[in-house]
């Protein structure tokens, strides 16, 4: 009996703590993601919530309104065409047109879900409408406007700029766009104008994840900066040959002059002698394969190709081809990382929700996402981007009086004439701590297409202070 | 029994009166039902009885029984607000079960007079166990129900009784081949009906009293390892368990599809809050399965995220105060029987719950006591009542034992 009764202290145990796993996991999953699921399509609730209640209206960070209602309750946007179009990813549209905008994807906030049962109650009796939380966010119209004015006409692609030491979105584009007051016939548009292409299209970044892999060299290689290595202009891999952009051959060169020229050859070498596990270990410290669970904004998740690869499949990763995925958005929040000694915040859009009483019903301070890199790391990768602009392949975003690092990149995708042209880059400068990224599909090399395009934002945000 | 202990604990009852009275009057006015109002008198004038009266004629632990009845009627209330028809049949359930358990009370409580069923109870259940497989029905990827003289019933789930009571006995008389044999012929037959969800169950009640009664930490850890390599088996050669793991994995890849009813119920527990939609305002008849598999979402949705905690303390409540009958009681088999019935409501609502909010894959096990079933509530009840029934000897061991402190050994 006695013996018993020891033994049944063990199995007490373990069945209390199941219970309990369930209140605790319960809770836990609701806070983490249930914004999430409320704001999903699935939620059939939603839509009788969204007759009850009038939405609240959406701000930039200066207090321009973005989008309002007017006497009839419809929604309303901003005045100006560009303006509407460069914002209508970002912001979104009442009726979901653009999944996981701010419109859809805060209706928890537009909508007061959270609202106690007295003010429910009031409006119950006096008949009046509920009003939802007014969001201001961190975007500023000004320069989406003027991005959507400089990029490319006809080309599809995404900009993203961001505040690298807070993680604040300051403009996010993606093209084509489209406006929301002509929204007729887009979803069955072929060029699908609808998807964000900022935070929902994932593709091969090219030569931009060269910082991956020369991060990955610093982090598994002892020996990296002191080693030279050699370029002869073409490198066999079982039965690939990989070559640099003009077949040129840059002789013998250091790692950061690597960057610096984007040397196919030497990253593809890299990323044998790293081999495909380091590589991924140091992908995945800059959140590839993770489950980006973000606060304010739904974002694809970026993949590090699967295990078990061929070689020559390894060696096209180091440049950047091969099997990788990341969205524009997750690029600028490398570019971010290294700015912001190595910790990357995470993106965030709403700065402040308040109701009709102008009381405060949620203020986001900056949250820490992820540390990939050491300050000694990041400040020699940043070394080798401010090189890459004044020196190297990035020279056409360099803006005079200003300190900027970066890196351009190229990538052939299959079935398409020219190649995607990306540029990520960031400004060396207390008062302007910025980072971007630039894609503009099918254009040609990001050298000559995206950094020019990045230097004019870049300049564009030096004559905004 | 003293009059002391009769007296103890009566106001229990009280919250679960007002709870149910305001309650089912909000539904009536609410679906303009005249039998809203008849619940509102009727419900809490049961509780009263069953709480308040039923002890002082039968000495039964009364925290038990408040708890137990209080989910019983929350789930007739969630089931009449979702479905009238529905609410009043679980009420039938409901009268059954409380005879089963009155029945479950005094077997255990007179065991000594029993005893010599055990044979028959051993025969009849493994007997019944095979019935699935000669005239089952299949319902839900699982061929674990049977049809008898027009009563629809799972018989797995009227074996968890008998199952309960065989291996206490056999263990406590250090039986513990023949204990291992009986489980893997269940087990065996639960497989074969693919009712894995119960087989689980069935498993972690096995392996948990044979650790208990011989204190042998190679066998769990055998056991357990076990319970991997027959979950690794049953992955490998069912698509229904392969797809149930899917959607574990990542129920959004498909949220139209065959994740629907679990994202469905995610999004109802958001939907309801921290406070709920309140009673009869929310949508969670979207959620498939909802008066069965989903019981809890629809609780979680209407009276929301802290009511809904609160209902899992209630389960955690009745599984401790289990485990005090178990520790109290005077004999091997009281105590495993008592610790197996603990253990069997609670990891029962361990994997409904679980599988509701996602935690483990969902298998079609119900919510004791408050999902939809006859067989589900009545066995519920009944496994309540063995608990019951030792609750009852102990206490009546306790009175010989101040009778002898009073008498002195010889005279008592």
């Amino acid at each position: 009996m006695k013996l018993i009764k020891k033994n049944l202290r063990l199995a007490v145990v373990v069945v209390c703590c199941l219970l309990a796993s369930l209140i605790i996991y319960g809770a836990f999953s609701l806070g983490l993601s249930g914004n999430r699921w409320f704001s999903s399509s699935v939620n059939t609730a939603l839509r009788k919530v969204k007759s009850d209640v009038l939405p609240g209206r959406i701000y930039d960070r200066n207090g321009i309104p973005l989008s309002g209602n007017d006497t009839q309750g419809n929604r309303l946007y901003h005045q100006d065409e560009l303006t509407r179009r460069s914002l209508v990813h970002a912001v979104g549209m009442k009726d979901g047109t653009v999944k996981n905008g701010i419109e859809t994807f805060m209706s928890y906030l537009l909508y007061a879900y959270d609202a106690s049962y007295l003010s429910r109650l009031s409006s119950a009796f006096s008949g009046r409408m509920r009003s939802g939380y007014d969001l201001r966010l961190s975007l500023t119209h000004g320069l989406s406007r003027y991005i959507a004015e400089q990029f490319p006409q006809g080309k599809s692609g995404a900009v993203v700029v961001l505040n690298y030491r807070t993680g604040e979105i300051l403009s996010l584009n993606s093209f084509p766009n489209f406006d929301p007051y002509a929204a007729q016939g887009v979803l069955s548009d072929p060029r699908k104008p609808f998807i964000n292409n900022a935070t929902q299209w994932r593709s091969a970044p090219g030569s931009t994840f060269k910082v991956i892999t020369m991060a990955a060299a610093l982090q598994h290689m002892p020996d990296a900066l002191s080693k030279t290595f050699t370029c002869e202009g073409d490198y066999q891999v079982g039965d690939v040959v990989i070559t640099d952009a003009g077949h040129v051959s840059h002789g013998e060169l250091s790692l950061e002059k690597a960057l610096v020229v984007s040397c196919n050859i030497t990253f593809a070498k890299l990323a044998l002698e790293l081999g495909d596990e380091k590589l991924r270990q140091t992908a995945q410290a800059f959140g590839l394969d993770d489950h980006l669970l973000f606060s304010d904004l739904v974002v694809e998740n970026s993949s590090y190709p699967a295990k078990n690869r061929i070689a020559k499949e390894v060696a096209w990763t180091g440049p950047g081809q091969s099997a990788l995925g990341m969205t524009p958005l997750h690029m600028a929040l490398v570019a971010a990382a290294i700015a912001n000694d190595g910790v990357m915040m995470e993106p965030k859009l709403l700065l402040q929700a308040v109701d009709a009483n102008r009381e405060g019903k949620a203020q986001i301070s900056p949250v820490i996402y992820k540390t990939p890199l050491t300050v000694a790391q990041s400040d020699i990768l940043a070394k080798a981007m401010r090189q890459t602009v004044v020196s190297g392949t990035g020279r056409n975003a360099a803006v005079s009086g200003l300190t900027i690092a970066g890196k351009t990149g190229s990538a052939q995708i299959d079935g398409q004439e020219l190649t995607n042209a990306w540029f990520i880059g960031f400004i060396e400068d207390k008062t302007l701590p910025y980072a971007l990224c630039v894609v503009i599909n099918d254009a040609g090399e990001g050298s000559r297409q995206a950094a020019p395009l990045a230097g004019k934002i870049f300049s564009y945000i030096n004559s905004m202070r | 029994m003293t009059e002391r202990a009769t007296q103890q604990n009566r106001w229990l009852a009280l919250p679960g009166m007002i709870f149910f009275l305001l309650a089912y009057a909000l539904l009536g006015l609410k679906q303009a039902d005249w039998r809203g109002f008849v619940m509102a008198a009727a419900v809490p004038l049961i509780f009263f009885g069953v709480i308040v009266i039923l002890p002082r004629i039968l000495p039964a632990d009364r925290i038990l029984l408040s708890l137990v009845n209080f989910l019983s009627f929350l789930g007739i209330l969630v089931l009449y607000r979702l479905n009238p028809e529905r609410g009043f049949g679980q009420f039938t359930n409901y009268a059954v079960g409380m005879v089963g358990m009155v029945g479950c009370l005094l077997l255990v409580r007179f065991w000594h007079r029993f005893k010599w069923t055990m044979p028959l109870i051993i025969l009849a259940s493994l007997a019944f166990m095979a019935l699935p497989l000669v005239m089952g029905t299949v319902k839900n990827g699982a061929k674990a129900w049977v049809s008898i003289l027009g009563v629809n019933f799972q018989p797995s789930e009227v074996v968890k009784v008998s199952m309960l009571l065989v291996t206490s006995f056999l263990l406590s008389r250090r039986l513990v081949l023949p204990a291992l044999a009986f489980a893997g012929v269940c087990l065996g037959m639960l497989f074969l009906q693919r009712d894995l969800g119960t087989a689980l169950l069935y498993y972690a009640i096995t392996l948990i009293l044979v650790y208990v009664s011989t204190g042998s930490l190679t066998f769990l850890a055998l056991g357990t390892l076990g319970a991997g390599a027959g979950a690794l088996v049953g992955y490998q050669m069912n698509t229904y368990v392969q797809n149930r793991v899917k959607i574990w994995q990542n129920p959004w890849e498909d949220p139209y599809g065959i994740s629907y009813q679990v994202v469905q119920s995610m999004v109802a527990m958001v939907n309801g809050g921290p406070w709920g939609t309140g009673l009869g305002l929310g949508t969670s008849s979207v959620i498939p399965e909802v008066e069965t598999d989903f019981i809890f979402a629809a609780v979680f949705h209407e009276f929301g995220l802290i009511f809904g905690m609160c209902v899992i303390l209630m389960f955690l409540l009745i599984f401790l105060r289990g485990v005090g009958i178990a520790k109290r009681s005077r004999s091997r088999f009281h105590t495993l029987l008592a610790l197996g019935c603990s253990c069997f409501i609670a990891i029962q609502t361990f994997v409904i719950i679980g599988g509701n909010i996602n935690l483990i894959p969902l298998t079609g096990v119900t919510l004791p006591f408050m999902s939809y079933g006859g067989t589900s509530m009545v066995c519920s009840l009944c496994i309540m009542g063995l608990l019951q029934g030792v609750a009852n000897a102990n206490e009546r061991g306790l009175e010989e034992d101040q009778l002898i402190a009073m008498l002195g050994e010889d005279n008592a």
